[in-house]
């Protein structure tokens, strides 16, 4: 398994392109903020609104606006990938599998994102997302949807936070040791 | 230069700077990045709307996406300070820091242009597709935001790192845009209908 997960996790090629090109890394970082913050932005907003704390806005006109959250998500998720796959470009020696297999907080990152997508599947695919669309623009909406908003905020907050605490949790550093 | 070096030696400044936990500095950047979530989250959610995605969203009742963003940024004026105190005189000698500084005064400025002129403005709310007016202030503001970002995430770098960024950061986008002309984005949500939608209520 170790070995599957060695060689499926680092990609020479994003490495070799991250380390010549000296723009790379921080481009992608740029993307990555940029993906961020088009994906919890807009999540925020619509679970504030779900959650009662702003109000006047229709829901179903404001579930338009998720797709554009879900490309923010994309944004993030390729450029996220392209610091895992090529982190032997910024810390020289160093194995993605032994990075993810050490550092704390990518890990609980990535647990929180797991969940943050249960809870997103929740809210799609037990019908709450059909009662939510119905609300008008000062509608509360049900407990359980508040539930789900709350939870949503709540995992994506954490999973920005524990995603900017990756760099201190890294057990390696530059030239493998 | 003293007065910047008393800073720099404050009990709390050093506490931040030195202490070996991530309730100190790493926090304090991740609260810098909530901040930041919650100005330009719902600024690009208005832009977006100007500019006629998400055309059944209602404009008006937007405006109250202007104090969470107002929140957002004193949250960061004050998380922004603190950092800023770490290493004051490294900052202000560094020309990307003060590229930062100028563009997020613009954004701010920014915000201000749009909530007077298109949501204090009830011919710019009612008019559908928002007017030009309204169109050239969600633009700016998309401009300034991206390159606050930009300026605050290179910081770190040298500076002919920053330069080769910036380009490559134009270029992207460029094509980005360019792509966007041949992507079918109705497949995937992300489009936007050409003719104004009617007033349905």
């Amino acid at each position: 398994m170790e070995s599957v997960l060695r060689y499926l996790l680092r990609w020479p090629s994003v490495e070799y392109f991250m380390s010549h090109y000296a723009w790379a890394w921080p481009l992608a970082e740029v993307v990555h903020f940029f993906g961020i913050v088009l994906l919890v932005g807009i999540v925020a907003v619509f679970d504030l609104r779900v959650l009662g704390v702003l109000k006047g806005l229709p829901l179903a006109p404001l579930q338009r606006l998720i797709p554009w959250a879900i490309f923010g998500f994309a944004l993030a998720a390729t450029s996220g990938l392209m610091f895992v796959t090529g982190i032997g470009a910024n810390l020289y020696g160093v194995h993605p599998y032994d990075v993810a297999m050490t550092d704390t907080w990518l890990q609980l990152k990535l647990l929180f994102m797991f969940l943050a997508g249960m809870n997103a599947l929740a809210f799609y695919f037990t019908g709450v997302s059909r009662t939510v669309d119905a609300l008008g623009p000062d509608d509360d909406a049900p407990p359980r949807a508040k539930l789900i908003a709350g939870a949503s905020l709540s995992l994506w907050l954490l999973v920005v936070y524990f995603g900017r605490l990756i760099p201190w949790g890294l057990q390696y550093t530059y030239g493998g040791q | 230069m003293d007065f910047l070096n008393w800073i720099q030696n404050l009990g709390l400044v050093t506490w931040v700077r030195e202490a070996p936990t991530v309730l100190a500095y790493p926090t304090v950047l991740a609260v810098h990045t909530f901040g930041l979530i919650f100005l330009v989250g719902p600024s690009l959610a208005i832009d977006l709307r100007i500019f006629g995605f998400a055309p059944r969203l209602p404009l008006a009742p937007m405006e109250k996406f202007f104090p969470i963003m107002w929140i957002g940024f004193w949250v960061n004026a004050l998380s922004g300070v603190v950092l800023w105190a770490l290493n004051p005189i490294t900052f202000l000698a560094t020309p990307v820091f003060w590229i930062k500084l100028v563009a997020i005064g613009l954004g701010v400025w920014n915000m201000r242009m749009l909530k007077r002129r298109v949501f204090g403005n009830p011919a710019n709310l009612g008019a559908r597709p928002v007017l030009t007016e309204g169109k050239i202030l969600a633009g700016t503001s998309l401009a300034y935001w991206t390159v606050a970002i930009y300026a605050g995430r290179t910081s770190a770098y040298l500076p002919f790192v920053q330069r080769q960024t910036a380009l490559a950061l134009i270029i992207l986008i460029t094509v980005a845009m360019l792509l966007a002309r041949f992507v079918p984005l109705g497949a995937l949500g992300l489009s936007r209908p050409s003719e104004p939608v009617p007033h349905s209520k």
